[in-house]
């Protein structure tokens, strides 16, 4: 009896506790996804503000990916709607986060996973964290405390704001990198930790559940890549089926100066460095055959409003420097 | 097994914690004290990898030198036994010299380990400075070794082992596993308490079963810790490492609020931890020692010492400080001065012996660095000081006629010994010695109220919100010290009231850490510190 009362009182707790976080995540839970409101990584979470089924590709990885991938430009070049959901210092826990997020509105055809975030040691708390965020928000957004209001005591969440640049950070800061032979072939091959190999391998299902392709994309830094990554990247994408495109490897094509065209000495491309790396990256997409042309589309007339806007400010931008 | 970082970690809370409990419940008594066992080999491999090869060796010989040890007494007693009268004191002597020549090799073999180890680098670099010095043209080769995380814990729980068999003290453990799962459980292996063979070790071995009352008492006392790493160590981190990295960049104010900020932070993850440890031995029925007693409650540095990492302060009065102090030449010292110098000055001067090797061990056991050293000089020169003008202060508040109880004499006295505290912390945290005394002269040469006048104070890493949340949970805090000063046992009376009470207390903290504890984006956790010495 004693036995059964007190499994019956820690039922009754356990019970109460996730009541109380269920309502702290409602009161925590940012109610639109611009930074006023307290959202997380604005510009990658910019695509929940997307009309829905619009976006034909989605990238994710850390910052390599928005300092190199403008998906202005493939819809001005191609008429492909791409959006990057990357952030700085993004782990694969995170990046599965974001894409599980884009295709909650959103049927992306294909997804572009950049590989130094494979190479970014996922620490089992950190992505313990994540999941747990992933359902109660509380744990994510808890340091809202510092500013919720009333307001987030009413109405339920609504994602209003997009961003211009879908995703992209616009930087044409020049610092030269010296480094410039840094892809010297190599029989060996860097190793993926172990979790980071399963948290891809979930990716991949995931995508593949949903109908998308997943491709891996190795943008250009001298800093962050080298041959035994590439091999490393190489084995796994042969392992898992999937296509894998190693920009460090196209420079004949690309035309990396790298003079000029990287913000941080080789660590991360500048605009004119993304420019190319973009271009290179809409002729594969529309070599894969798998995308529709938008540009004439009345339904996608909101991104050549955002065409103008983003050409307004990059031209802008540039000639202030 | 994922690796664990600290006992904070997701991987320690919400997996081989719980997992060890639900194994441990669900074996049979005979089992339970292997499952400990295992599980702390488990969590040791995790923490150190192959490098447990330190901890297997150091079990097997302390074991076996315990063995040996105890042989050797029973021989020598035998012997004495059927010696005649007068030969006894020369055999005894020679028995004796044996037993000491086996102890000694024993805690030089595990003391050595860790000289090697954790001091063998900060040796030979200050050897080659002394061969640069002398204009010699000599550079020996600094070695680097990958030192096990606890050694200096479970290497005074063994040295404390053979000491004990040695005095006779506890018997020799012939059971080799009973004395692993000493050296080795789980909760305390990292960062201590330094526990004693006699109080810990037979509970152990014990493994009672696992009673509700514990459970929910080791549950509490684990939510406490964890408040107190998550929501101010954490939280305090991001300041404390701007301003401790880019000194010269702040003025005098923002050092002596960092000096504060870093004292409380080292106590909130220190005693935090000890927190988890205590609270996790209770899941298990052990009763752990414990290391803090409210120290900044102390009114003396002789007593904030005694109320500080108690277990190590004890483990040197007992292994150090009692040994030199009791050895014939100082014991000899000391009659020669009391003649000379009266019954106070006498015995101050020999203890003043020991107690320098006592504090030169203690900082000298934080880490290899002479800012460590000058921290426990300090400590030292701040007893020594409080020890020799003790009559005359007697002296001064008997003749102004001022209460040494009184409650302002006695807040005097706390604020006073807090702050001799904060500066010693300051040069503990110190990026070196060097750097310990420009900061110190920066509080002097550079004060000013600038930073909080323009508010630039909260772009440091805290903001207000933050300050605030950080005097919220230390007058909570001080609360439970308060009460707990006054002798009363919260948690007790907690179980005593309804459920719906209880399970208030219980919600209110849990939100408190999960709102406001400092984790996620934007947070560096504060790396164990205790674990690193």
């Amino acid at each position: 009896m004693r036995y059964a009362k007190r499994i019956i009182a820690f039922l009754v707790f356990v019970c109460g506790l996730i009541l109380l976080l269920l309502a702290a995540s409602f009161l925590f839970m940012p109610k639109n996804n611009m930074k006023e409101f307290g959202m997380e990584e604005v510009s990658a979470n910019g695509i929940l503000g997307e009309k829905e089924n619009t976006v034909d590709v989605l990238v994710v990885g850390d910052s390599e990916s928005y300092s190199a991938v403008t998906p202005m430009q493939i819809w001005k070049e191609q008429g492909y709607t791409a959006y990057v959901c990357g952030s700085s210092g993004q782990t694969l826990d995170y990046s599965m986060t974001m894409i599980r997020r884009a295709f909650e509105k959103q049927k992306p055809k294909l997804v572009f996973l950049e590989t130094d975030a494979i190479y970014r040691k996922v620490s089992k708390s950190g992505a313990l964290l994540t999941k747990l965020g992933n359902y109660l928000s509380v744990f994510r957004y808890h340091n809202r405390w510092k500013s919720l209001s009333w307001n987030d005591l009413k109405g339920h969440a609504e994602f209003t704001w997009t961003d211009d640049y879908k995703g992209y950070e616009y930087n044409n800061a020049v610092a030269p990198c010296k480094n410039q032979d840094y892809m010297i072939p190599s029989g060996t091959a860097a190793r993926i930790p172990e979790l980071n190999r399963l948290y891809v391998q979930e990716i991949r299902n995931y995508c593949e559940e949903n109908g998308a392709k997943l491709v891996f994309l190795s943008t250009p830094s001298p800093v962050n890549w080298n041959y035994e990554r590439h091999n490393g990247i190489a084995a796994l994408a042969g392992e898992l089926s999937c296509d894998y495109i190693d920009l460090n490897l196209q420079n004949e094509q690309l035309q990396i100066d790298w003079s000029k065209d990287t913000r941080d000495k080789g660590d991360h491309l500048n605009h004119n460095g993304a420019v190319k790396a973009t271009h290179y990256l809409a002729d594969y997409l529309n070599q894969t055959n798998l995308l529709t042309d938008h540009r004439g589309d009345p339904e996608y007339e909101k991104w050549n409003e955002a065409l103008k806007r983003y050409e307004a400010a990059v031209s802008s931008a540039g000639n202030g420097q | 097994m994922p690796s664990i970082s600290s006992y904070f970690s997701l991987a320690y809370l919400g997996l081989l914690l719980p997992l060890t409990i639900v194994v441990y419940a669900a074996a049979p008594q005979k089992i339970r004290r292997w499952a400990l066992l295992i599980f702390s080999w488990l969590f040791f491999w995790s923490i150190s990898g192959k490098l447990i090869v330190y901890l297997l060796f150091s079990i097997l010989s302390v074991h076996h030198i315990g063995l040996w040890l105890s042989m050797l007494q029973e021989e020598g007693d035998r012997l004495l036994k059927a010696a005649d009268r007068g030969e006894r004191k020369a055999l005894k002597a020679q028995c004796q010299r044996k037993q000491r020549m086996v102890m000694t090799f024993g805690a030089c073999l595990h003391i050595g380990i860790l000289l090697l180890l954790k001091y063998g680098p900060f040796f030979v670099l200050n050897i080659n400075r002394v061969f640069r010095a002398l204009g010699l043209h000599v550079n020996l080769t600094v070695p680097s070794f990958a030192l096990p995380i606890g050694i200096s814990f479970y290497t005074l729980q063994a040295v404390s082992y053979l000491f004990d068999v040695y005095r006779r003290k506890i018997p020799a453990d012939k059971s080799m596993f009973r004395l692993a799962l000493f050296m080795s459980f789980f909760p305390q292996i990292m960062e201590g308490p330094i526990c004693r063979y006699e109080d810990t070790a037979g509970e152990l071995w014990e493994a009672e079963p696992i009673r509700f009352q514990n459970l929910v008492f080791g549950a509490e006392r684990i939510l406490f810790g964890a408040m107190k790493e998550l929501v101010l160590a954490d939280r305090l981190n991001l300041l404390i490492q701007n301003v401790f990295t880019n000194y010269d960049t702040y003025d005098g104010f923002v050092i002596a609020l960092s000096a504060v900020c870093y004292t409380l932070q080292l106590y909130m993850d220190f005693s935090g931890t000890m927190d988890i440890v205590i609270g996790s031995a209770q899941i298990f029925g052990v009763t752990l020692p414990e290391n803090f007693r409210r120290p900044f409650f102390s009114r003396t540095i002789s007593e904030f010492w005694k109320r500080w990492h108690i277990t190590l302060g004890t483990w040197f009065k007992d292994y150090v400080f009692f040994p030199l102090s009791m050895s014939k030449p100082l014991k000899k010292l000391t009659s020669r001065a009391r003649k000379r110098l009266g019954n106070h000055f006498g015995p101050l001067l020999s203890g003043s012996i020991a107690l320098f090797a006592v504090w030169f061990c203690n900082g000298l056991w934080h880490g290899a660095g002479w800012h460590y050293i000058f921290f426990g000089m300090y400590h030292f020169c701040l007893i020594l000081i409080g020890n020799m003008i003790e009559p005359l202060v007697l002296s001064v508040t008997g003749k102004l006629h001022i209460s040494r109880s009184s409650l302002p004499y006695r807040c005097f006295q706390i604020v006073r010994t807090a702050v001799l505290v904060c500066i010693g912390e300051l040069f503990f945290r110190a990026t070196g010695l060097r750097a310990g005394f420009a900061m110190f002269r920066k509080i002097f040469t550079n004060f000013t109220l600038a930073t909080f006048r323009d508010r630039t104070l909260f772009t440091f890493g805290m903001d207000q919100k933050d300050y605030l949340i950080v005097f919220i949970a230390v007058l909570l805090i001080f609360v439970v010290g308060l009460l707990q000063e006054k002798g009363i046992a919260i948690r007790e009376k907690l179980a005593g009231k309804n459920l719906a009470v209880q399970f208030s207390a219980y919600y209110a903290l849990v939100l408190f850490i999960v709102i406001f504890g400092a984790y996620g984006s934007g947070y560096v956790p504060v790396d164990p510190i205790y674990a690193g010495f």
